[in-house]
């Protein structure tokens, strides 16, 4: 495939017609199929959560006796920090569709330490949980195997979205997109969009439901 | 300040700031076409209620500000 000039987005006009035409007639098909692994993934979270829902209706009071509070206060704090990467995940892609590469760049840059910032602070979160509560996936119960199932494997999903966007950083540099082909960036902002939106939930369970 | 009170202002400037963008980008991308752009759409609308969620929690309207572990 040809392999438009590095840093200008707005470049690609020398490529091969057949490649432009072969990427219009499949362009709509990629974003489709990464649309149904977003609802494959929802579908996985989908089941944790309605499993977590069920197990706190029917069982034991919540959160169980001996299990203090979760840190409402830190977690605000750090949703705020995730849900900031979504903006500058947003303005990322915009800037690359009017052709900006270095506004482009520097929210990209900005998404993903954001994103490595949510992830410090949940594994800040853990060590507190684990040291001062000794809470841990299979010492606190029902309660702890379904907090750290669900947050541990969201947090996978954001350190996995963090890869993606930093490949998805450097073949930018490497000049892979351009102005007019930019697939792949729409398909990791919907990929980080949805790990936010993920968030949203998880949030509102565990922290915000009394 | 200390590390509470730090994490208080952020909150709330962070959820205002974050809440802001997206209502601005889902009204800019209000008439566009086509499936992903729909999706888009759900997704700042959900950015938008999230940022609401932490602000209300930071204000000590939901969750419990203070207390907790």
């Amino acid at each position: 495939m040809a392999v438009a000039v590095a840093h200008d987005p707005s470049s690609g006009s020398g490529q091969a017609h057949g490649v432009d035409r072969l990427y219009a007639e499949t362009r709509e098909l990629r974003i489709n199929g990464f649309l149904l692994f977003m609802v494959s993934d929802l579908v996985l979270f989908s089941s944790f959560i309605f499993a977590y829902l069920y197990l706190r209706q029917t069982g034991q009071g919540w959160p169980p006796p001996g299990i203090s509070r979760l840190d409402v206060a830190f977690a605000a704090f750090n949703s705020v920090v995730l849900f900031g990467s979504g903006a500058t995940m947003h303005f990322a892609l915009e800037n690359w569709k009017h052709g900006n590469f270095n506004k482009y760049a520097g929210w990209m840059l900005a998404t993903i330490v954001l994103g490595a910032g949510f992830l410090s602070g949940q594994g800040y979160e853990y060590w507190t949980l684990y040291t001062k509560f000794h809470a841990s996936w299979s010492g606190a119960g029902i309660f702890g195997a379904s907090f750290f199932t669900l947050t541990g494997m969201h947090g996978f999903h954001v350190f996995m979205g963090i890869c993606y966007l930093t490949i998805l950083f450097l073949q930018t540099v490497g000049g892979v997109y351009t102005k007019q082909k930019y697939a792949g960036l729409t398909m990791g902002t919907l990929y980080w969009h949805f790990v936010d939106i993920i968030w949203v939930f998880l949030f509102s369970m565990f922290y915000l439901w009394q | 300040m200390n590390q509470l009170q730090f994490e208080h202002i952020i909150t709330i400037i962070g959820a205002i700031v974050v809440f802001l963008a997206a209502s601005v980008a889902l009204k800019n991308d209000w008439k566009t076409p086509g499936l992903e752009n729909q999706v888009f759409k759900l997704m700042l609308f959900l950015l938008a209620v999230g940022s609401v969620l932490a602000f209300l929690a930071a204000m000590g309207v939901i969750g419990s500000w203070k207390g907790s572990a």
